[in-house]
């Protein structure tokens, strides 16, 4: 270990988010010829390490002789501290060495809030921020994951962005980047030649001009030779795809400590403001068998005591009931928990929850998202209240007593209709415990009614809509505050001016780079986390760029307007978007699209014939 | 049932991690190794594992010892060497032995620990110098120290008759290594940076208490014959 870290490590709250070394890690030899690879979550180890993704590339990087990928993380505030005051750089976690050693800097963006984090990483590493101030003596700067889809508002920022799914692409970008360690190569060179490969954004090769309302008017290539579209990147098997089938156990509690296979990709569901379903599709499904065998070798590998499936929406999975049955029969023995998050909840799978309680307690969730069936079906969510009322009496039945509601205010058209059927379905909840018979439903009941704010995202069918103001969805929550107030019901709520910056970032454009770089000179960091998120500061940072926030968040946009992603081609035709839209305010339902093609556009030009 | 009694260390980066942490990588390297083991019962299962001793975070040792409960009598060499490929660099299962299945909790036997602690002082001192300080800081009749206790109630304590003894090994220009044998355990429990806060505290030796460094040696149950006996000598 650096001894000068070492040192430092003694100061600090929970040192083991530094130190490395987890079984599963890895160790190489730095030669001449690696291409070193820094993996940045901007964020603390423990979101990051329970991040799936984060998994699977510094695994497939790994695997690659001549790659070394090595793992970032933000410090927490203590040591970013003691860093700072004693000049050392941040540090990789399986070698320490300074962030700016390596060759590729890679983020993966999650969430919007994460940005100013990037900023912090980067500063602290002593890479300067913009893309335009760097050259080949500092690493390239990458970016990938679900915030790549709108990339503007970083374009200052990140040197490369890869959008879609970047198992494939990221192997490419490796064998073009060998000649640049050879030096047949230069810097711009290899950004020329990697912006012929799908699914790569490098947005220094283009240029904006704006309306004077602030809209844009024109985005284009600066040479014809690059893309006027780019392309998203899929992987069309699924099981032929590298999968780890051994992971990095923390030494710490991270927030899902356990092993996760991922059974599926994409989502068929076509909830309007889902950005997940719409970016990931189609969906492609791992084959039961796969899974399974994969569960094995990874709980061998890791020796964790708990696995968990995860795709967008478990209960679509064709071969669940198998592979649970499965799950819970090979493991029941060793003492390993199944837990199967995101289930819809039906009889079928209160069974199976009910199966996997035998090894661990898990807790009951719905996610109606709104509180009537008008406008439930305005949203596409195709769960009615009879749904929710018959699988909670079946549950009570079978002695739970605690169930979680999380719903979403501020969707379009919402009036305080709709708040009030969230309200009541709350009460209907408690009315049916008290309905079931004592001798059967647990001691003790607890409702737990969750809203969020509704935050429009880029390629979703509400990409075009307002969000609510932060004064309305501020009201909206008090109202629901006083219509709550009831022994076994507790009512979160999420910060509204939270959801307010994530709209902004969402759905912004190139000039919030600057915003961004600001904001973080005041002091922003941590957004996500509630006790370090500093609005005001915000606020301020945004008068200090002249630049009005609510222009992104709150302004309703016409479908002739330029989008800032408009380049970017995700597969789901802008057509579909706007007919779902339009569906939408009449409450038209679009099914499922497993049962019938509903013509969303991914399967031409992509991966034909998968749909 | 068979319990196993196993001698390990934990030190380099290892040593930066908490005691709950180090459960978690134990109970996990047991299941890597597929290593028949007993559970608990109840909702949440869990193996049965138990230590002697936590360490604080940064406080290194290679004297320290835990149970674990198997199913069946499983060959040790294997065990231990199993253990070894499973167990992150710094943990290392040193020597494993089964006992009586029936024996006392760790925990409840422990008594003592012996320490190597490293001090940084502000200027040089002769090895006498400290020898003279530390005599005289031992012969005081109490040595009190204010304990935090639960609920933040403060107990003022007496911890000069949990010292068992403490002496210089090595004074090399600012560093002084101590060591230092104290009371561990749940009769009495002393860590050695207290001591050395005390002893910063109560002489005239200027010690930089921001970068004292403790080492643990040892840990022992105690005999009325024989005195002090490492845990490892557990039947
Ligand atoms: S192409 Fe058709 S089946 Fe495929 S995801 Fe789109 S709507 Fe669904």
């Amino acid at each position: 270990m650096n001894e000068k870290i070492e040192e430092i490590l003694y100061k600090v709250e929970k040192p083991s988010r530094y130190i490395g070394g987890e079984i599963n890690s890895y160790k190489k030899e730095i030669m001449e010829n690696t291409i070193r690879f820094g993996f940045a979550f901007p964020d603390i180890y423990e979101v990051g390490m329970s991040h799936l993704g984060m998994h699977i590339i510094y695994n497939l990087l790994n695997q690659i002789d001549d790659v070394y990928c090595e793992r970032i993380f933000s410090p927490w505030i203590d040591l970013e501290e003691i860093l700072r005051k004693e000049n050392v750089p941040l540090f990789t976690l399986e070698t320490q060495s300074p962030i700016d050693q390596m060759d590729f800097i890679g983020f993966t963006l999650q969430y919007e809030l994460s940005y100013s984090n990037i900023l912090n990483i980067l500063d602290l590493g002593n890479i300067p921020l913009k893309s335009s101030d760097r050259n080949s003596s500092h690493p390239i700067i990458i970016a990938g994951g679900p915030c790549a889809y709108n990339p503007e508002p970083l374009a200052e920022i990140i040197d490369v962005f890869v959008l879609g799914e970047s198992e494939e692409v990221l192997m490419e970008i490796m064998d073009v980047y060998r000649n640049v360690k050879t030096e047949d190569l230069s810097r711009q060179e290899f950004l020329e030649k990697i912006s012929e490969i799908q699914g790569v954004y490098i947005p220094s090769f283009y240029e904006v001009e704006y309306n004077d309302d602030n809209t844009i008017k024109n985005f284009k290539p600066k040479q014809d030779r690059y893309p006027i579209k780019i392309k998203k990147r899929i992987i069309k098997e699924l099981d032929d795809i590298f999968y780890p089938e051994k992971v990095i156990v923390p030494y710490t509690d991270v927030v899902h400590d356990r092993a996760m296979i991922e059974i599926f990709r994409g989502c068929t569901r076509g909830c309007r403001f889902c950005q997940a379903g719409m970016i990931y599709r189609p969906i492609r499904e791992r084959k039961s068998e796969k899974a399974l065998e994969l569960a094995d070798k990874l709980l061998k590998s890791t020796g964790y005591e708990e696995i968990s499936i995860s795709s967008l929406s478990t209960s679509d999975y064709s071969q669940l009931n198998e592979l649970v049955r499965s799950l819970i029969d090979n493991y029941l023995s060793k003492k390993i928990g199944v837990s199967v998050p995101s289930l819809r909840l039906d009889s079928f799978s209160i069974k199976l929850i009910e199966e996997i309680q035998k090894v661990r307690k898990t807790g009951l969730t719905f996610a109606p998202e709104a509180g009537t069936q008008r406008l439930r079906d305005v949203i596409n969510k195709g769960i009615t209240e009879k749904d929710l009322t018959e699988a909670t009496a079946n549950a009570f039945e079978l002695g739970w007593n605690s169930v979680k509601l999380y719903f979403m205010i501020g969707l379009p058209t919402e009036t305080y209709k709709d708040l009030d059927g969230i309200a009541d379905l709350g009460y209907k909840v408690v009315d049916i415990y008290y309905d079931t018979p004592k001798e059967k439903r647990g001691k003790g009941l607890n409702v737990t009614i969750s809203t969020s704010s509704f935050v429009p995202k880029p390629f979703t069918p509400f990409q075009w809509e307002p969000q609510d103001t932060t004064e309305t969805l501020v009201e909206k929550q008090n109202y629901l505050k006083d219509k709550l107030r009831h022994r076994n019901i507790i009512y979160n709520y999420h910060d509204s001016k939270t959801s307010f910056l994530e709209a902004v970032f969402a759905r912004g454009d190139r000039k919030l780079s600057d915003v961004l770089i600001k904001a973080w000179e005041m002091g922003c960091k941590f957004d996500g986390w509630q006790e370090h998120f500093r609005y005001e500061t915000w606020i301020k940072a945004f008068d200090e760029c002249g630049i009005d926030p609510s222009f992104y968040a709150n302004r309703k946009r016409k479908y002739d307007e330029i989008l800032p992603w408009d380049h970017i081609d995700i597969g789901v035709t802008k057509k579909y978007l706007i007919n779902e839209n339009e569906k939408s305010k009449e409450g038209k339902l679009t099914q499922d699209c497993r049962s019938q093609c509903t013509g969303c556009g991914i399967n031409s030009g992509f991966i034909g014939g998968v749909c | 049932m068979h319990k196993i009694l196993i001698k390990y260390t934990k030190v380099d980066r290892m040593k930066f991690i908490s005691h709950l942490e180090l459960i978690r990588v134990i109970e996990r390297a047991l299941r890597r190794a597929d290593i028949p083991l007993r559970f608990s019962q109840g909702f949440n299962p869990h193996p049965k594992i138990s230590f002697a001793s936590p360490l604080s975070v940064g406080v290194s040792s290679e004297g320290e010892y835990m149970t674990v409960e198997v199913n069946e009598k499983i060959d040790l060499g294997r065990f231990k060497d199993r253990l070894n490929s499973e167990l992150p660099e710094g943990i290392k299962f040193i020597k494993c032995k089964y006992i009586d299945s029936k024996s006392k909790s760790l925990m409840s036997l422990v008594e003592y620990g012996t320490y190597i602690v490293k001090c940084n002082t502000k200027r040089e001192y002769k090895k006498n110098e400290i020898e003279k300080i530390l005599t005289n800081f031992l012969n005081r009749n109490e040595i009190l120290f204010k304990k935090r206790g639960k609920r933040n109630k403060v107990k003022i304590i007496n911890i000069k008759k949990l010292i068992k003894n403490m002496s210089v090994l090595s004074v090399e220009k600012k560093d002084i290594i101590f060591r230092i044998t104290l009371s561990t355990g749940s009769r009495g429990n002393l860590k050695p940076d207290i001591v050395i806060e005390k002893l910063a505290e109560n002489t005239e030796l200027a010690i930089d208490l921001q970068k004292i460094r403790v080492h643990r040696l040892e840990t022992f149950f105690f005999e009325n014959k024989k005195g002090l006996v490492p845990l490892e000598k557990i039947n």
